[in-house]
């Protein structure tokens, strides 16, 4: 028998049952579905970030808090959890960024930063954003365009003067139409002389200045109670100075620290391990979604076994009329795997169709992996699961299935 | 010589069941003989192993000892694969359930057999309305079982068992299931399909059926009796 007619007889048997077959293949859908979902989440939140960290360009050197172990990093969340318990006990001083950019003249920028979450005010406007203190030579790095106003000075941040220069979501929310230059907006107890605002940036997060609000390091020291920066980063001339720099930046700190309680790192390592971080997430999230996957392959097998005794008789007669127990096997294999590749199919076009739909409101990637993935992982689910039932249906013997009732 | 002129030949065939350790001798040392073009009846009281003859015969089953020869053929050896090849080739089966898929037009049920013989799939319905036309269906291709009488029904399967050319077609109780008025059509197609050269062993219960064959032979205690 030629497999053409077997799979017509397959696919005849199965549109005689139309809805069993759809919600049969309805676990198969879901999974598939959830599978290409969630690692679209993954892959388009590491596509978002890493291109964001992209365009904080290539010649970035950052001093981090705390002992990281780069290489390990592909461990997963180990790395970015030692980031983030040893930015709240930071061992960077201010004085560090005075005396890199002091002993090192080839490096061309330097600049220390605070942060604190803070609630501004203007009036009966309130509006909640990120403080960050920082040096003056922080715009030069950040190199971003001033909607009015300009950033602060060296004397600012010397004097510890309480100026700010606000992001442009902060400023409209808090002002309006109405020109913020001059006006004083309240954060926490400190009153401050709002004299820049930035133009819009867009995106989220750490990399944005929207929701900013940019005073001196040393007002924002003085208000929040630390001594200590969470970072410092520097800029040299070009990405090829990179590597040279990371050695003399390692020993000037050295020299100021007694331990190693600090890492040096460039845009490239950062990049390497924020992604190998977020490809971990991403396969756990695809692994999550496998399981129902797996579910649905059961369901398959379920259905197939039902769907066996059931059909007893209609086994009997397909024997009686000179099909071979190799057809027979044939022909249920071809039902489980049509179950669950259509039900594959249909899961790629909802899953991909959702992630690009979805793609409007969060970053989302459809990756051709994840799609040849569960594809293939479909196709195999069907095989596997629909073996058990149609081995059955080809060992049942003839007369035995006539008779059945 | 004899080969040619009979088309089944059964030497010493007997069947026994095994159950719980309690073993049934279902046919007991059955030898006959069976010409090419014969219309042969088989009777006798239930149990007495008719359907378990039917059934060696129709190679679904195999005889415990015994030999089988279908067209020449020994058959009571065979594996799986091969009994299912001879089925479909020389045995065409008619049930007393009928036994037609549910849901399926008449035209597909009675096309079954030629997806197992690689019948080419473009020349498949052409044959099978050819064969409802010999029936008396031929303004029934596509109607499903349950829009059909049991007469009606019984001649699908009927045109089901003939598709294929068989050497021999086996009939066991065809009319069991029917009314009087229904048996009677079904049994003046077997007798055009005898006339028409075909080889017919049909089981029944009826004395007044069995006596519209050519020959009868009588069944009792998986013995025959004449
Ligand atoms: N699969 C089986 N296992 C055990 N015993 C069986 C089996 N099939 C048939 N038998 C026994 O073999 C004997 C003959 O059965 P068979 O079905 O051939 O009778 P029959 O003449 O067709 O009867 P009926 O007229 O009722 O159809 C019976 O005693 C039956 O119980
Ligand atoms: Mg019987």
């Amino acid at each position: 028998m030629q497999l053409k007619q077997l799979i017509r007889v397959a696919t005849k048997s199965l549109a005689v049952n139309r809805s069993r077959s759809f919600l049969t293949a309805l676990g198969v859908i879901i999974g598939v579905a959830s599978v290409i979902l969630l690692v679209s989440v993954g892959s388009g939140l590491k596509d978002f970030i890493t291109g964001q960290m992209q365009d904080m360009g290539s010649n970035l050197i950052m001093i981090v808090p705390g002992d990281i172990d780069i290489e390990g990093a592909g461990a997963g969340g180990e790395a970015a959890s030692g980031a983030f318990s040893s930015i709240t006990a930071s061992k960077l001083k201010l004085s560090d960024a005075v005396e890199i950019e002091r002993s090192l003249p080839q490096i061309k920028d330097t600049a220390a930063m605070v942060m604190a979450p803070g609630l501004a005010s203007y009036k009966s406007e309130t509006f909640t954003g990120q403080v960050i203190g920082t040096t003056q030579n922080y715009i030069n790095i950040r190199s971003s365009e001033f909607e009015s106003g300009s950033f602060f000075t060296e004397s600012e941040v010397n004097s510890g003067r309480k100026v700010a220069v606000l992001g442009y979501t902060i400023a409209e929310e808090l002002f309006g139409k109405q020109n913020p230059i001059g006006e004083k907006i309240k954060v926490g107890d400190y009153r401050y002389l709002v004299m820049g605002v930035m133009k819009e940036q867009g995106g989220q997060g750490s990399l944005t200045s929207d929701d900013k609000i940019f005073v001196p390091i040393t007002t924002a020291q003085r208000q929040f109670g630390m001594d200590n920066v969470s970072l410092i980063f520097t800029e040299v001339s070009s990405s090829d100075e990179v590597a040279s720099t990371i050695p003399l930046l390692e020993e000037v700190m050295l020299r100021r620290h007694e331990e190693e309680d600090f890492t040096v790192i460039d845009q490239k390592e950062i990049l390497s391990t924020v992604s190998s971080i977020l490809d971990t997430l991403t396969i756990a999230l695809g692994g999550i979604a496998a399981i129902s996957l797996l579910v649905g392959g059961i369901g398959i097998m379920n259905i197939m076994l039902v769907s066996v005794t059931e059909r007893t008789r209609e086994i009997g007669l397909r024997k009686a009329l000179g099909a071979t127990p190799e057809v027979i096997l044939t022909q249920f294999l071809i039902e489980a795997v049509f179950l669950s590749v259509g039900g594959g199919i249909i899961g790629i076009l909802l899953g991909s169709g959702g992630a690009l739909l979805l793609n409007n409101f969060i970053p989302m990637t459809v990756t051709a992996w994840s799609i040849i993935l569960a594809f293939a992982v479909s196709a195999g689910v069907g095989i596997i699961f629909g073996i058990a039932p149609a081995r059955r249906a080809s060992l049942l013997s003839p007369i035995e299935a006539l008779r059945y009732e | 010589m004899t080969e040619t002129k009979n088309i089944l030949k059964l030497e010493s065939v007997s069947k026994i069941y095994q159950m719980d350790g309690v073993s049934v001798k279902a046919l007991d040392n059955v030898t006959l003989a069976i010409m090419r073009g014969e219309f042969v009846s088989i009777i006798g009281p239930s149990g007495s192993g008719k359907s378990t003859l039917m059934h060696i015969v129709g190679c679904l089953d195999t005889p415990t000892s015994g030999k089988v020869l279908l067209d020449g053929q020994e058959v009571s050896q065979m594996t799986e694969r091969q009994l299912a090849q001879v089925r479909n080739k020389k045995i065409g089966f008619v049930f007393q359930q009928f036994n037609l898929l549910p849901r399926t037009s008449a035209l597909e049920n009675v096309s079954l057999p030629l997806l197992y013989n690689g019948t080419p799939s473009s020349e498949i319905p052409k044959k099978a309305a050819e064969v409802l036309g010999k029936v008396g269906l031929g303004d029934r291709l596509d109607h499903h079982p349950n829009q059909l009488s049991g007469g009606q029904q019984q001649r699908v399967a009927i045109a089901r068992a003939l598709i294929t050319d068989p050497s021999i077609i086996l009939a066991d109780e065809p009319t069991g299931n029917l009314d009087s008025k229904s048996g009677v059509e079904v049994m003046e197609i077997f007798k055009k399909l005898h006339e028409q050269g075909r080889t017919i062993i049909l089981v029944t219960h009826d004395d007044d059926i069995a006596n519209q064959a050519q020959r009868t032979i009588r069944l009792k205690d998986g013995k025959v009796i004449n």
